[in-house]
């Protein structure tokens, strides 16, 4: 859990910070808890994500980005790893991989590091609306893979 | 906005791309409508698997306190926080709350229950019906391997394996002697994991497992073409 919140914090002490308030809230939300545990997965990193970007998007950019702080990796980098960890038969491997890397990477950046429309924009110097596009036209494609 | 598909707008939840306003929307229609939460869930499920390639970190000592903390500054409102047609109420636990809140008050039952949380988030103990010490070719123990009846396979690395980067390490096993072998999964973060295959026969005394190193994203062929880092035969635990 904590590997979820460092790579789309990118600091140490806030992605603790978010697993800390994750865990407040699971307690508080534990009468919910779904008793299959693939969906309580699916239902704790919800929860964790969720924490995560309400600190990315509160935030002050000066603290949240500050690059001195940030961890060194690259968003390419870390995007590049999550892909490849993903086993190559897995339905969703299968379905990214049919993907042009334009729509993949902005669904990755978004999910895995957080990103708004905005940001995904800046970071691939695309247009905005070129970049809803893609995330819009992307999704259905998973969507229709992965059906 | 109303030109754009709930399948859409529910993806765009699950990616972190909605604004508040739309979150709270599908929420709304979540907490309404069944079908729509099922529809959530689905979406959800369908981008798990890139959670679990995040690095599984240890959690730095002291977040227990500081969560019990939290937990007993904020107060007793567990229960706040209304139930919601998405999800399925656990009414053992539902009928428990009030015993278990005041328990949680105490700190212990806090721990206990988020330690387990997170037990599984790591790897999920498993009640094996067969256990396998892994060997590599100089015979030191690498992994241990412990198979339930319904596949579930706990995979426990006895030491930090030395893993090239361009590889990750793959999980085989052999359910016929004489078949081929059968992919139980990618250990991409090279720590202990619990992998689930669907479709194979319980697993039984002697059968193979071993592991290989492996391009990134698993063997191309499906079949183990890398190195073999420990392999060993399976047997059943007397109880």
């Amino acid at each position: 859990m904590l590997g979820v919140a460092r790579r789309m914090l990118r600091r140490q002490d806030l992605a603790e910070d978010a697993v800390q308030e994750c865990f407040v809230l699971l307690w508080r939300k534990a009468h919910q808890f779904d008793a299959e545990r693939g969906q309580a997965k699916a239902w704790i990193y919800t929860i964790l994500r969720n924490r995560c970007l309400t600190l990315l998007r509160n935030a002050h950019p000066e603290t949240a980005l500050d690059p001195a702080e940030a961890e060194e990796a690259s968003d390419d980098a870390i995007l590049e790893i999550a892909y490849n960890r993903l086993e190559r038969t897995h339905d969703l491997r299968i379905c990214l991989e049919s993907l042009d890397p334009h729509k993949r990477m902005a669904i990755l950046s978004s999910y895995i590091l957080g990103y708004s429309h905005g940001e995904i924009a800046g970071r691939m110097g695309a247009p905005l609306g070129s970049v809803k596009a893609w995330v819009r036209r992307g999704l259905l494609m998973l969507r229709e893979c992965l059906s | 906005m109303t030109d754009r598909s709930l399948s859409e707008r529910i993806d765009e939840v699950v990616l972190g791309l909605a604004s508040e306003a739309e979150l709270f929307e599908i929420e709304g229609l979540c907490a309404a409508d069944a079908k729509v939460a099922a529809m959530l869930e689905r979406a959800r499920q369908r981008f798990l698997a890139l959670d679990e390639t995040a690095d599984i970190l240890p959690l730095p000592d002291g977040l227990w306190a500081r969560v019990e903390t939290s937990l007993t500054e904020a107060g007793p409102h567990a229960d706040e926080i209304p139930a919601t047609a998405q999800v399925i109420a656990f009414a053992p636990l539902q009928h428990r709350l009030k015993t278990w809140r005041l328990a949680a008050l105490s700190g212990i039952a806090a721990t206990f229950m988020l330690a387990s949380v997170l037990g599984w988030s790591l790897v999920t103990a498993v009640d094996p019906t067969v256990i396998a010490v892994l060997l590599d070719d100089q015979g030191q123990p690498i992994a241990v391997v412990e198979g339930t009846q319904s596949n579930q396979t706990l995979i426990t690395l006895l030491e930090n394996a030395r893993v090239p980067d361009d590889r990750v390490m793959q999980v085989w096993t052999k359910p016929q002697d004489d078949g081929s072998p059968v992919s139980l999964g990618l250990l991409s973060t090279a720590r202990s994991l619990t992998l689930s295959v669907d479709g194979l026969p319980p697993p039984r005394a002697d059968q193979l497992y071993e592991i290989t190193f492996e391009p990134l994203g698993g063997s191309p062929t499906n079949l183990p073409t890398g190195p073999i880092l420990a392999k060993g035969f399976a047997k059943t635990p007397v109880y």
